[in-house]
């Protein structure tokens, strides 16, 4: 059966464990037996569909108006149409660029998707 | 109702999605080691002088003159690409059969009727949108109806890539266009055999007594028969059957004579091949192991070999297998050629769980196998190959394939993303 699951992709088993935790104390239990919860997965919180989501790294300092400074990595997801003000991702003239949408573009552009996250180093 | 989704030029249609500079250029991807071409796009195929399957070098003038782009296969990119356009089909539907790297089955019968055409549009458009590959989707009662109705859905440009046989009409329709050659599931051989009665179409195909098709294409062309009427033949299956010969034999990137680089490349491959026996859970009764020249060459001494080993024991064992298959290899490298290939071939493959043990093999065996699985449990954390037989050593860059043109894996691979500036 689990491999029917694994293989079949029909099941999304999160890597994340939701079960109560299994007791490792040799001596008293540990109180916090019931209250344990799986530490925070970024994966899980930056992307929603991952099926759709690409990541794509920032060359240069074009962005700086947008927050977006040189070698951030952009988290793009292709599943979401950009709302106004927010950054779209997008071709124009055969280049990906970042776009602030606005109510009336005057460009030929074509919507690749949207960024989500900006991801920065900040050592 | 069963619908085919079939990813259009899906190799070319990867490198496209991230280089919009390439937005109705041709585009070619090339095979490993860049010899042959294996797949192009529409604009590449309109340009009737690049046949498929040609050597490159035969046509690189006609490449270059119509400036079509040259990709290497980029295998990694593409299995990442597939597997976000299955996982996207499975929002449509719990049951899909994925067919191939580019096609899939989607189980639509929890869709009502009247719905379908409507989910057909919706296929292409989600993963249109979410991946950027462009799919053509056709959809039937059964596969072999939605199989000719999606090849329907892209040859005829008003189709839209969708078609839908959902009534009697659209079934003749759709039989009537299709030419008895085009059947999906019948040969060369049955389709003359078929035209010889006068058909011309699956629709005359279709109307044939059943007692001749029985007859003269056995029950598997009474099967299709069947489905090309709508009757449910061949039902939607999830699990590939398990492979009955796994092999891999790939160019060397130079020509070797060295035999130490020969060896290291053929245990590189042995281990990959035991890695896949293993995780269907079989083993191995024989080895084939073949060396060859490059028979295409004028100026090179010719040799080719190759020789066969019998287990003692099946089994799947990297080790195990490495060893033997070495052994093999010793017995038909001889010096002094200019080698193109090595390859192995895995035959009398069975469940490990039958297995009848010789009456020395229990002890190794066991040993093997918990060495075997730390191994692998090794390999799939930190990374293909991290651990590894050392025979296999570290020199892949002096025997691997060239991959001059291959694009960035830029789902898989941190340091590879794509740059926006």
């Amino acid at each position: 059966m689990e491999e029917l699951e694994e293989n079949s992709g029909m099941i999304k088993k999160s890597r994340r464990e939701h079960r109560v935790l299994k007791p490792t104390q040799t001596g008293f239990s540990s109180p916090a037996t019931h209250y344990a919860e799986p530490r925070i997965d970024l994966n899980e919180v930056l992307v929603d569909n991952p099926n759709s989501t690409f990541f794509m790294r920032v060359a240069d300092t074009n962005y700086e108006e947008y927050g977006i400074s040189e070698k951030d990595v952009l988290i793009v997801d292709k599943a979401i149409t950009p709302k106004q003000n927010q950054l779209a991702f997008v071709t124009t003239e055969g280049k990906f660029e970042v776009q602030r949408m606005e109510v009336d573009c005057k460009e030929e552009i074509e919507i690749w998707g949207t960024v989500t996250y900006i991801i920065k180093s900040v050592l | 109702m069963i619908a085919l989704v079939d990813c259009n030029s899906f190799y070319a249609s990867c490198e496209q999605v991230f280089r919009p500079d390439l937005k109705g250029k041709p585009v070619v991807v090339l095979s490993n080691n860049d010899g042959c071409v294996i797949a192009a796009n529409k604009e590449a195929k309109a340009l009737a002088y690049i046949p498929m399957f040609q050597p490159v070098y035969k046509i690189k003038k006609e490449l270059k003159e119509n400036n079509v782009v040259c990709f290497s296969s980029n295998y990694t990119l593409y299995s990442d690409m597939s597997q976000r356009v299955m996982n996207t089909l499975r929002e449509f539907s719990p049951l899909v059969e994925e067919y191939s790297i580019d096609e899939s089955f989607v189980d639509l019968s929890g869709h009502s009727k009247s719905q379908v055409i409507e989910t057909a549009y919706e296929i292409k458009h989600r993963v249109k949108k979410y991946t950027g590959i462009p799919v053509g989707v056709g959809v039937g009662n059964t596969k072999s109806l939605a199989k000719l109705a999606n090849r329907y859905a892209k040859k005829l440009a008003e189709n839209e890539g969708v078609f839908v046989v959902d009534s009697e009409e659209k079934r003749i329709e759709l039989l009537k266009w299709t030419k008895v050659k085009d059947v999906w599931g019948i040969g060369r051989k049955h389709a003359v055999r078929v035209e010889k009665t006068g058909a011309k179409t699956a629709y005359d195909f279709a109307k044939l007594p059943v007692a001749w098709v029985r007859k003269n294409m056995t029950v598997i062309g009474e099967r299709l028969w069947r489905e090309l009427q709508g009757e449910i033949c061949n039902e939607l299956t999830i699990l590939p059957s398990a492979k009955k010969g796994i092999g891999t034999a790939k160019s060397f990137g130079y020509k070797l004579t060295d035999y130490g680089l020969i060896e290291e490349a053929c245990a590189f491959y042995i281990a990959e091949v035991a890695d896949l026996l293993r995780q269907q859970g079989s083993a191995a009764g024989k080895i084939e192991v073949f060396l060859t020249t490059n028979s295409f060459s004028n100026t090179d001494k010719q040799y080719r070999n190759r020789t066969i080993i019998t287990l003692d024991t099946p089994s799947s064992s990297t080790i195990k297998l490495t060893k033997l298959a070495l052994k093999g290899l010793r017995k038909i490298y001889r010096p002094g050629y200019r080698y193109k290939k090595v390859g192995v071939n895995l035959f009398n493959i069975m469940p490990k769980d039958n297995l009848q043990l010789g009456l020395f093999d229990v002890r190794e065996k066991i040993e093997n196998e918990a060495l075997t699985k730390a191994i692998d449990l090794l390999n799939d954390r930190y990374g293909k190959n991290k651990v590894k037989v050392a025979t296999v050593g570290n020199r892949e860059k002096e025997w691997a394939l060239i991959k001059e043109h291959r694009s960035p894996r830029c789902t898989t691979q941190w340091i590879e993303l794509l740059e926006v500036s």
